[in-house]
C-alpha cells in the first residue's frame, strides 16, 4: 500500500534515523511539542472562551481574531513540525496505536470546525461581533473546538501511554 | 536544612501511603485521566501567562490595557493554578518518594515556588500599575516568561530522568 511504503520511506529517511537513534534528538523535539501546545491551546481555549461569552467579553470577536491569529498559526506550524518530526522517528509504531488514529480524525474535525465557521458565521463576523451575547452558532463552534481540541491532547497523551519508552 | 530534608521526605513517605496514592496508583485510568486535567489546566496557564507578558512587552490587544487585560484574565489564570496544584498533588502522591530523590522535579518545585511568588507579588503589582516604565515593564514580563518556562523544563524533564535513573538501575 502506498500508506506502508511512505512509511518505510520516512522511517528510513536520514531525519526518521536521527530522530529514532540519537539520544537528544528525540526529546529536544518533544520538549519543543509540548511547550508551544501551551501557547497554541491556551489561545484556542481563550478564543472559544470568548465565542462562548465567558472571556474577554468586553473585546469584539475580531479583535481578539486578529490578534491571537498570527501567533496560532505560527504556533501550529511549530506543532505540526515537531509532531511529523517524532512520527518520523518510527511512523509504522505510531500508526498501529489506537490514539494516534484518534487523534489525526480529532485534528482532522477541529479543522473542518475552523473552516464550516470561516464559510458561515465568520463570514459574517463584521454583523454580531461587537455584541455583547454572541450567536448560538458561535457558541456551538466553541463548544466544538473546545471538545476537539482537548480530544486531540488527551489522545496524544494516550499514545504516549500506549508506545513503551525507547 | 537537614530537618527540613527529613520533614520533606516523612511528607513524601506520607503521600506514598496516603489514601490518593494508593487510589490512584491501582487505577488503570485514573492517573491519565488527572494527568489530561493537568495538560489542559496548562494550556490555558500557558496562554494567559503569554498573553499578558505579551501585552507588558508592548504587544497592543486591541483597545484594552494590559491592566483591564489583567482583571479579565485573572480569575481564569487563579482557577488554572489551583488546578494544577490539586492535580499535581494527586499525580505526585502516586510516586512522590520516587520524585523526593529525581532531581528534575526539585528543579520544578523551586521554580514553581519563585514562578507563584513573583505572580503574586511584583508581576501583580506591575499589570495594574499603568503607569509602570516601559523597561520594568518589559524585564517583568521576561523574568516570568523565564520562571514559568523553568517549571515547564523541569516538569518535562522529569519523565526523562526517571528513565534514566531506573535504566541504570535494571542493567
Amino acid at each position: 500500500m502506498i500508506l506502508d511504503s511512505t512509511f518505510v520511506w520516512l522511517h528510513d529517511t536520514a531525519f526518521g534515523t536521527l530522530i529514532r537513534e540519537s539520544t537528544w534528538a528525540e526529546p529536544i523535539v518533544e520538549t519543543i511539542h509540548v511547550l508551544t501546545l501551551t501557547v497554541f491551546l491556551g489561545f484556542v481555549i481563550l478564543l472559544d472562551l470568548r465565542l462562548l461569552d465567558l472571556a474577554l467579553r468586553r473585546t469584539p470577536v475580531s479583535t481578539v481574531f486578529r490578534q491571537l491569529n498570527p501567533w496560532l498559526f505560527g504556533a501550529f506550524a511549530i506543532m505540526l513540525i515537531t509532531g511529523l518530526s517524532l512520527f518520523a522517528g518510527d511512523p509504522v509504531l505510531f500508526y498501529g496505536t489506537i490514539f494516534f488514529k484518534l487523534k489525526m480524525i480529532m485534528l482532522l474535525a477541529a479543522a473542518l470546525n475552523v473552516v464550516v465557521f470561516n464559510f458561515t458565521l465568520g463570514r459574517r463576523l463584521v454583523q454580531w461581533d461587537s455584541r455583547a451575547v454572541t450567536p448560538a452558532g458561535a457558541k456551538l463552534t466553541g463548544i466544538l473546538s473546545l471538545v476537539l481540541w482537548i480530544s486531540v491532547v488527551a489522545c496524544g497523551r494516550g499514545i504516549a501511554y500506549v508506545l513503551p519508552p525507547p | 536544612m537537614h530537618a527540613l530534608a527529613n520533614w520533606t521526605l516523612e511528607f513524601c513517605r506520607w503521600c506514598n501511603e496516603s489514601f490518593f496514592g494508593h487510589t490512584i496508583r491501582d487505577s488503570a485510568w485514573l492517573f491519565p485521566f488527572i494527568e489530561v486535567f493537568h495538560l489542559l489546566a496548562l494550556g490555558l496557564l500557558g496562554g494567559i501567562i503569554v498573553m499578558l507578558n505579551l501585552s507588558l512587552l508592548g504587544f497592543r490587544f486591541g483597545s484594552a490595557s494590559t491592566r483591564e487585560l489583567a482583571r479579565e484574565l485573572r480569575p481564569w489564570m487563579l482557577g488554572c493554578i489551583l488546578i494544577m496544584l490539586l492535580s499535581g498533588f494527586l499525580l505526585f502522591s502516586t510516586e512522590a518518594v520516587k520524585l523526593y530523590g529525581n532531581w528534575a522535579f526539585q528543579l520544578k518545585m523551586i521554580f514553581l515556588l519563585l514562578a507563584l511568588l513573583f505572580t503574586a507579588t511584583l508581576h501583580r503589582r506591575v499589570l495594574d500599575a499603568p503607569q509602570t516604565g516601559a523597561a520594568l515593564r518589559a524585564v517583568t514580563a521576561i523574568v516570568s516568561l523565564l520562571l514559568w518556562l523553568g517549571v515547564g523544563l523541569g516538569g518535562r524533564a522529569i519523565g526523562y530522568v526517571t528513565t534514566a535513573a531506573s535504566a541504570v538501575a535494571g542493567s
